[in-house]
Parts: structure tokens; sequence; C-alpha cells
């Protein structure tokens, strides 16, 4: 009865919209599409609402499978910001007839037979979750506690396995050594799920519907030494990934750092794409760009075109914390001229994201490559073998999205985002290798202090990176006393704006700053620095410290 | 020619008096506030401990970042200048400005306001992006009445506005 009701409002919903193309005289509408969208609360709760979210995000990624059916909507103060914005998108340039769904009952009602049954996880057994999400992604099963049975079952659905008790007291390392030994042989090679990010009373896998619906292997082992079961493990299943291949989610905060486990899978020639919360890609991979859609950036400056700076201070700002968190939707934006990094892979499993934000542009947003390569990797740790490889690619997805500019982040050394965030000559050189037609390359996420200038390519680091948190006055004070103490005009002052900070607020600190100041878009910004090098030309230094040593 | 001579002979006397003179009350551990305080960047926690001996204080930095920890000690003498390798600046950790490996530091200090307030200036060398060059670093520590608040005010050369840290005495802890 259910997939009757779906197959008549799919039929309804496709024929009108072929009505639709077919009658307008004006520009040509996207053919009517049905899905459904739920909107989520922002309770992520182990005790209270996880259960219920792990169940859906499951479905979700079962439903999504053969098309995209299931849509979430997250509230405003959810990290990612643009699931509102895209969904309006999705309505308005691919025709698609959004029905809510209100209720987890409604869901199933839908969608349960794309289930063939259900997984018991144990909310006690954290590492469990993930484990069912493996299972689930293989067998075809919702992902639900033993409190959620009755309600699956009533949709018909059986039980596929039961984690509860197989688990109890092992450690991390154990349950994810047995789940090796099941699921990995038969799990996608090309990714895995590292699901991580926020432990202990609240939990958000919500990229958990992608892992299910690529058939991924689910886990958060650490990648912090004095984890050493976990870490062997980690790389044991790196080592056997494809080459290339990318790692979805986020390390577990409760566990590592984002330095050591970026470090460790760029040491495997791997990709990050985060974060563990980035939520509906197995709807947004299924959407290419629009017919007649092409990328086209603002560029302010051509490729081959010489600029000569003057006697004064160039700022220049930039936001790379991928666009779909923050800045973005914050007031002001257009105010300043920015420049955007956009997470290039989103090209292959998100483009409607990427068209969104390019149409939403103004003209002083500026969309740069990033961050390090076609992914998210530290760059002094990626084999020689897989540099050229890896960055071939960044190449390709650079051309597609019309981007002049790389943008360069190693934070292995870092201390977050404090500390040494540098890049070795050998990096450096490797990079004005792959990128011989680029403007040139921005290096870091704190400060840095990796220059240099080869033909017409500056490679500039950050001098300032803005905390959200520090109070603006304090931030105009330190901008100035960055000018005071670069004495020799030009100086080229480049800036890093946290994902939380607004444009407005930037407008106010720039009215207080002292000196002859321009602030210019990144692709001005270096080629002036191009034009008259008053920096020093600097690398890693072996003796600079090193807050984390590697593996 | 004798006034001269007696006057010498004070000055000498004195400034050694003066130099020794050091207040018992700024030995300690005092703890930044930081809702009082200008706002530390890079920075969630510090600690400043003071130790006197003679003409020498050692004012000690306990820093934290996250979980990271690290200690520093500036040793100052108010007899004479002295100069220190690893001068250690508390600074604004997101700015692209790094104390240069290895350059020597010359530090004056002084006690002032009938013993109230030590005066501290040094003049490390800073790596900036455009090579390296001085910074001249001038602080007050000002004990407040009832010495269990310190105020420590500190200007730069390079920046407009100043620094303004209060701490409050630690009891109990060295």
């Amino acid at each position: 009865m259910n997939r009757f009701i779906i197959a008549l409002v799919w039929v309804v919903f496709s024929s009108a919209g072929l009505r639709a193309a077919g009658t307008d005289a004006g520009p040509v509408k996207p053919a009517a599409r049905a899905s459904w969208v739920m909107n989520f609360d922002s309770d992520w709760l182990v005790a209270k609402g996880l259960p219920e979210k792990i169940m859906l995000l499951s479905l979700q990624g079962l439903a999504n499978r053969a098309a995209p059916q299931i849509y979430v909507v997250h509230p405003k103060e959810f990290q990612w910001e643009i699931t509102g914005p895209l969904f309006e998108f999705y309505q308005r340039k691919h025709g698609v007839v959004f029905t809510e769904v209100k209720t987890a009952e409604a869901a199933l009602a839908l969608f349960s037979h794309h289930a063939k049954g259900y997984v018991i996880w144990e909310p006690a057994v954290p590492a469990t979750m993930n484990v069912a999400f493996t299972i689930a992604g293989l067998e075809d099963a919702l992902v639900v506690t033993a409190e959620q049975v009755m309600q699956v079952e009533k949709f018909g659905l059986k039980r596929i396995d039961d984690l509860r008790g197989r688990y109890t007291g092992q450690t991390d390392a154990q349950i994810y050594r047995d789940a090796y030994a099941r699921y990995w042989a038969r799990c996608t090679h090309d990714s895995i799920m590292l699901m991580g990010g926020h432990v202990g009373a609240v939990r958000m896998p919500a990229m958990a519907d992608w892992g299910v619906r690529q058939k991924m292997f689910f886990h958060d082992l650490s990648a912090n030494p004095i984890h050493p079961e976990e870490v062997a493990l980690g790389k044991k299943l790196f080592s056997e990934m494809t080459p290339l291949g990318t790692v979805f989610g986020w390390h577990s905060y409760g566990k590592d750092t984002e330095e050591q486990h970026t470090t460790l899978l760029s040491g495997y020639g791997l990709r990050m794409e985060g974060l563990h919360n980035l939520p509906n890609l197995s709807f947004n991979c299924q959407f290419t760009f629009t017919p007649g859609f092409r990328f086209t950036n603002n560029h302010q400056v051509a490729l081959d075109a010489k600029l000569t700076a003057q006697q004064k201070v160039y700022i220049s700002f930039v936001q790379s914390d991928s666009i779909g968190i923050g800045v973005w939707t914050k007031p002001g934006r257009g105010k300043l001229p920015f420049g955007w990094q956009v997470t290039v892979n989103w090209t292959k499993f998100s483009p409607a994201a990427l068209e969104y934000f390019h149409e939403s542009a103004t003209k002083n947003d500026y969309f740069i490559g990033g961050l390090s390569g076609p992914g998210y990797m530290y760059p002094n740790h990626i084999p020689a073998d897989k540099f050229e490889l890896l960055m071939a690619d960044a190449r390709l997805l650079m051309a597609t999205l019309d981007e002049h500019i790389m943008e360069i982040m190693d934070n292995s050394a870092a201390d977050g985002n404090v500390g040494n965030a540098d890049l070795t000559k050998e990096t450096v050189d490797r990079y004005y290798k792959a990128f011989p037609d680029v403007i040139g390359f921005i290096n870091g996420y704190g400060p840095a202090r990796t220059r240099d200038l080869r033909d017409t390519r500056a490679m500039i680091s950050y001098d300032y990176y803005i905390d959200p948190r520090r109070p603006r006055e304090e931030v105009a004070a330190d901008l100035n006393e960055l000018i005071a103490i670069n004495a020799k005009r030009p100086y080229f002052l480049l800036v890093h704006v946290r994902e939380s900070n607004d444009v407005n607020s930037l407008v106010e600190i720039t009215k207080q700053l002292d000196g002859p100041v321009e602030i210019v878009p990144i692709d001005a910004f270096l080629k002036l620095a191009a034009s008259n090098k008053t920096y020093t030309t600097r690398y890693q230094d072996p003796a600079d410290p090193k807050h984390f040593k590697g593996f | 020619m004798k006034f001269t001579f007696w006057k010498a002979l004070g000055f000498l006397l004195v400034l050694p008096l003066a130099a020794w003179a050091a207040n018992p009350a700024l030995a300690g551990r005092w703890r930044l506030d930081p809702k009082r305080s200008t706002a530390l960047d890079g920075w969630t926690a510090w600690d400043l401990v003071v130790s006197l001996e003679g003409t020498r204080v050692d004012l000690r930095h306990d820093m934290q970042w996250r979980a990271t920890k690290l200690t520093a000690t500036n040793a100052v003498d108010t007899a004479k200048p002295t100069t220190v390798p690893d001068f250690f600046r508390v600074e604004q950790r997101h700015m692209a400005l790094y104390p240069v490996r290895g350059a020597l530091t010359p530090m004056r200090a002084e006690w002032l306001d009938s013993e109230r307030t030590l005066r501290v200036e040094a003049t490390p060398q800073i790596e900036s992006s455009q090579g390296t060059g001085p910074m001249r670093i001038y602080q007050e520590l000002r004990l407040i009445e009832g010495d269990q608040e310190l105020l420590l005010i500190e200007l730069h050369s390079t920046r407009g506005k100043p620094l303004v840290y209060r701490f409050t005495k630690v009891i109990g802890e060295k």
C-alpha cells in the first residue's frame, strides 16, 4: 500500500513537472520530482533524542540509495547552517517538491520497505553504534535500540543482528577488531567512516546516512599514540583502503586530536572530508549541476596580470573552515572582499551545495581551492609517490570550479590553532611543481611563517587568525601591532577569519586600523605580493618546536 | 669638592639599599583573573609565580593552553641590568610574531613607589614576516592595597593599547 502511494505521488509530481516544462515560455523549469523532508530538532542526547535520529539516519541512507528521497533540515543553530538554504535551492533550481514527514512513525510508514530488517545497538557500549551502522549498510538494516524494536517490527522488519552483550566489557580496540574481521572485507574500500566527534552524553552522527548508503566501515579509532592498539588497527584499515581514498567523518573529541588523525591519514595519501555531522550527503550526491550552469569565479585579476604594489598595507581576509559552516550565512557578507576556501571534493558528492554557494556569491566573494589538495590533508606527511596523483585530482577540481589559488594547511606539528603550522621546503617545492598555473598559494590556519616567491607565484602564510571570541578592540590592536612591527611598505597582511565571525564586525575593525591600509581580494593580494617581496623566505625549520612529532 | 664626594657616597649607599629593598608581599603565586583582564589570546590560564632572593627577582610564568602546559622564567636583577636568553613573552599567539631563538634580551628592573611597584623593561628580538627587530616592553607590577591583588600593566613600543592584567594571590600553592 505504501509503495503504491509513493509511486502515485511520484507519477503525479513527475507529470506535473513535465507539463510545466513544456508550457512555460520563459526559462526552462526543471522537471518536478518528489522528495520528503524531515525537520530535526537539536536534541542529540544519547539518553533522549539520539536513538530516534540514529534510526532515521540509517533509514535515510537506505531510502536514498536508489533515489534522493529524504532530506533533513536542521535548526539554524546547527553547525552546518546551509540545510535550510539548500532546501530552498533544491525546490527552486531542481524542481524538488518536498512533502514534510513529521514523525519517525510516518518516515517508517513511507520508507521502511527499503530496509530488510534491523540491528540493535547498545547505548551503554558506545562503539556498538558504529558497528551497527556498518551492519546497516551491508545488510540494509535500520539501527535501533531495544526500546525501538516494537516500533520497527510493526512495519514488518525482522531482527538481523543484536549487538547487546556481544561487546560488553571489551575495549574499543577489541570491538573494532572483531568488526574488522566480520565486516571489513564486504565494505567499500574507497572510503571509510570515522564516526567520532562528540562523545559522552551527546553524539551527533549526522553523516551516518552517507556511510550507510555507501556501505562504509564505521569506527572511531583513536590516532593518539597513547592508544597503541587503536592506532595499529586504524593504520591497518588505512593501509588496506583504495589508494587516494577518502576518510569521511571526524576524529573522536574524546580520544585524539584533529591534528593527530589528519596526520595519520595523510601518511597514507588519504583525504579527509568532515565533519561527522555533515548532513544529507546521501541526498546531495544525487544532484548534478543544473543544466547550463558553469562556475565562474569573481576574479579581480587575470592569471597573467601584473600588478604593482604601492607603499601601503594590503590586507586580505580568507575563511577556510569549509563554506558550509559559519560566516557565509552571517550578516554582512559582501561588504568586504572575502576569500572562501571551497572543499573541492564537494564537486563529487555535493555539487548542488557548491552551485548554491556560487549562485549566492556577491562580487566580493571569491573562491579558492583546498584544503591542501583534493580534500583535507597535511602535505608534510603525504608520501612522495602519492602527492602528484592527489594534486592532479586537485587541479582538475579547481579547474571545474574556476579557482586560481590553492590553500594549504598542515597543523601536524601545531597545538590546535596555535604553534607550528609551517611547510617543509620539500613540501613547498612539490606545490610549486604541481601547480604551475595558479596565481599563488596561501598557508596556515592559525598564523604561520612559511613564505616564498617563485616566478610570479607568491606563497603567503596567515599573519593573523581572528578568534571569534576575541574582543573586537583587541583584534584591531593586534592588527595595528602587526602593521607597526612590519614597518616596510608594502606590507602584506593575510588574515584568517574563523568560521563563526561575522563580516559586520570585521568592517568595524577595518575602520580602526592605522596607516595607509587597503583591503583587497585574495587574488589581487597575491599578485601584489609577487610584485614587491618585502617578506622573508622561510620554511619549517627542523629546530622549530613541534607539539606532535608524528607517528 | 667635599659636597660632591659626600653626594656621590650617599648616592652609592642609597642605590644598593633601594635595589635590596624588595617587597616580600610580591612573592608567591598569582593567578590571572581573566574577567578583569585584557583577553588572553592562545592561552587559557596564566599563573605568575614571583620569587625574591636579594636583588634577584624570578618571574615565572605557568601557562596553559587547553591541555598543554608551559613554564618559563624571566630572571631580573634590581641592582643591575641583565641579559637573558630565551626571554618569555606572554604573546598574543594568533599573531605571527615569534621569539628569535638564541637571541639575548636586555632586561632592567627597579622597585618604585616604596617598593610596591616593580618596573621591568625588556627588549626582546621578535621575528615577523618581514624579518627580525626589537620590541620594547615596559611592565609595571603593582601591588594593590591589601597585597592580595596584583596589577600588571604592559606596554609595547609597537602597540597603541596597553595590556592590563589583574591577578589574585593564591595561598597554599607553590
